[in-house]
């Protein structure tokens, strides 16, 4: 994950990419218990969003860096990592406000607990489901913080269905 | 209280425990438990897990 945090700050830096933040299931874990996963997944910004090959860029500075495609993604160190463009204004703002976390001495963007919890309801997969339920039993979130971030996002029916489904008795 | 419900009671305090742990110190558990995940599969192909690696988790 160091080497990653590394990459990512670099081609930050070199301006193939104008942000990014972890999200998924490794972010996840900055927040609750660990989980199973198998790769690391990105939320990145690029130069220019309207571009239809928007990762290009991204493959061949991570080509220039020694690291190659595996698969749907790239494997940095022992991680098969997953580049994902910012897809709607959530995402956007999730980017925007990610924080930055020290990770063993390297700084590493990470996205919010609330905004993972309301990207995974907007996905809204069983293990996605699981994520919120997993940051709100962290505390992490709250059953208040989640419908403000929700309902401006156009996600408050969703997080109503969400909430009688799995936490009202 | 019966015996199971201790256990279960143990095994819940053990899995809030692993959450103070470290950001780095999870990322490295999720590293082991990926790899021992991966074995179980070669072993095993229609074993379910969390996810297929074309799949991610996220």
């Amino acid at each position: 994950m160091r080497e990653l945090a590394q990459l990512l700050n670099e081609m930050q830096q070199a301006g193939v990419i104008r942000a990014y933040a972890l999200f998924g299931a490794t972010a996840q874990m900055r927040y609750t218990e660990p989980v199973a996963t198998f790769d690391a997944d990105v939320l990145v910004a690029t130069v220019d969003p309207a571009r239809l090959d928007q990762l290009t860029d991204i493959y061949a500075f991570c080509a220039s860096k020694g690291y190659h495609p595996d698969g749907e993604a790239i494997r940095v160190g022992v991680w098969p990592t997953q580049f994902v463009p910012a897809f709607s204004l959530l995402t956007e703002e999730a980017l925007d406000q990610a924080v930055t976390v020290d990770y063993e001495g390297l700084a590493i963007r990470v996205v919010s607990a609330d905004h993972l919890a309301v990207i995974a309801l907007s996905v809204g997969r069983a293990k996605d489901l699981t994520r919120v339920l997993a940051l709100l039993e962290s505390g992490s979130v709250t059953r208040e913080s989640i419908p403000v971030l929700a309902e401006r996002h156009g996600l408050g029916q969703t997080w109503q269905r969400f909430e009688s489904r799995f936490l009202n008795d | 209280m019966t015996e199971v419900e201790r256990l279960l009671q143990r095994q819940a305090a053990w899995q809030k425990s692993r959450t103070q742990l470290t950001w780095p110190e999870k990322i490295r558990i999720a590293e082991q438990m990926r790899d021992s995940l991966k074995q179980w599969r070669i072993q095993d192909p229609s074993a379910t897990g969390p996810v297929q690696q074309s799949e991610g988790d996220r």
